[in-house]
């Protein structure tokens, strides 16, 4: 059996069409794969794969003051060292504000009488679903004031993992995050083929340049679509040449079209939306191309 | 020479981990000695951030001349590597500590940047 081929889609910059071009590959993809939603900040790929969030887990990250009243003298050394303003005292009693602390222990360390102890905080909740290619995939919701980060993604991808190993699947396919920080470095680690999303913007092409010094320092196998093309044509230019030196393929490039957000208002990946139009067309080439990549 | 493998298993048949931060674990080769040893890697586990440093520490408190990898170190823990004089070996994920020690004798694997 040959190994699971992971595939993961970034885009360094937000609002390039990530997302509605990852949904559309996991609708091409069928059940051949296991869809992961690393986008967990702004998780929002289960509303177009029509998810049913059958399985639930707690998922824990972090941790967070505690002070036993019983033991504190409300001496007030906590809420002098605290950085985050995370201490107040409420009816002479010291209480940790839990949404500012940062769970930095610098409290508890100090804490005369040892009344402060660091638990787990949880942060929010994982979800293996079935999704409507006939598949599932895995993908998460953060509790109010949370993040996302590299634990948390790389929770998501290994639950995915072992969900395609299972279920023999082919591919295995990562919506991943935003930017180069943990959360993407977490997104791209063992990934068999970047793809990244970018589009005809200035800031498209900085993104870019970034995100792919990352995948250049992870050597990480890379191709990329250039979305919304024809918004500047000297800009898409530019995108080219620079891909061009960088050898990296430029697999797709998708015009400027409203169709996606029709598609995004009817909760439809743009494929089922309207199969023959023309951004549809390219699409299914590029999910070819992707598949003769790996 | 002292080499480090991220790896997800303890012995020479088990892989190479391709993560770094969040490799299941650390085997560390000792070639005078011509001995294994293991270092957990569990706190990472618990860790939302940071991991990548973590390593770098660990390879540093190893003493290792060399770390063999799959995708490599993330920025920061690169620099540390890089001033301490570690080199880093990639594209060693998926397949055996002793297939990847091998590569690495015979100078097939590439060093990050």
């Amino acid at each position: 059996m040959s190994i699971l081929q992971e595939i993961v889609v970034i885009s360094g910059k937000g609002g390039t069409g990530k997302t509605s071009i990852s949904s559309a590959l996991a609708y091409l993809a069928k059940e051949d794969a296991i869809v992961a939603d690393c986008d967990v900040d702004a998780a929002n790929m289960h509303l177009l794969l029509d998810a049913d969030f059958d399985k639930k887990e707690d998922f824990y990250s972090g941790e967070t003051a505690f002070i036993d009243e019983d033991s504190c003298v409300n001496c007030g050394k906590c809420k002098k060292v605290c950085r985050f303003d995370a201490i107040n005292v409420i009816q002479n009693q010291h209480r940790v504000d839990a949404l500012s602390c940062e769970g930095c222990w610098y409290c508890s360390r100090v804490c005369p009488t040892g009344a402060i102890e660091m638990k787990e905080q949880k942060a929010g909740d994982l979800y293996i679903s079935h999704i409507k290619t006939g598949t599932k995939m895995v993908h998460a919701k953060l509790g109010f004031g949370a993040e996302n980060s590299g634990k948390l993604v790389a929770k998501v991808k290994t639950t995915a993992r072992e969900l395609a190993k299972k279920e023999s699947k082919k591919y295995m396919l990562v919506d991943g995050s935003p930017g180069i920080g943990c959360p993407v470095i977490s997104s791209l680690s063992g990934a068999h083929l970047v793809v990244l999303v970018t589009e005809a913007t200035v800031s498209g092409l900085h993104d870019l340049k970034r995100v792919l010094k990352l995948c250049e320092s992870f050597s990480l196998k890379s191709v990329c679509i250039i979305n919304k093309c024809d918004l500047n044509s000297q800009m898409s230019k530019n995108l080219e040449n620079f891909l061009k030196e960088k050898n990296i393929p430029v697999i797709a490039k998708l015009p400027y079209d409203e169709t996606f957000t029709k598609a995004l208002s009817e909760a439809k990946t743009i494929i089922e939306y309207k199969n023959r139009s023309n951004i549809s067309q390219i699409l299914i080439k590029s999910w070819n191309e992707i598949k003769n990549h790996i | 020479m002292k080499i480090l493998f991220t790896a997800k298993g303890k012995s020479w048949e088990d892989l190479v981990d391709p993560r770094f931060g969040r490799a299941e674990m650390f085997v560390v080769y000792d070639e005078d000695k011509d001995a294994l040893t293991v270092i957990s890697n569990d706190e990472a586990k618990q860790k939302a951030h940071g991991v990548g440093l973590q390593s770098a520490k660990k390879a540093l408190e190893a003493g290792v001349d060399a770390i063999i990898t799959g995708n490599g170190a993330g920025e920061k823990a690169l620099e540390i590597l890089e001033k301490s004089n570690i080199k880093v070996y990639v594209g060693a994920g998926e397949v055996t500590l002793e297939n990847a020690y091998k590569a690495f004798k015979e100078g097939r694997l590439q060093l990050q940047f």
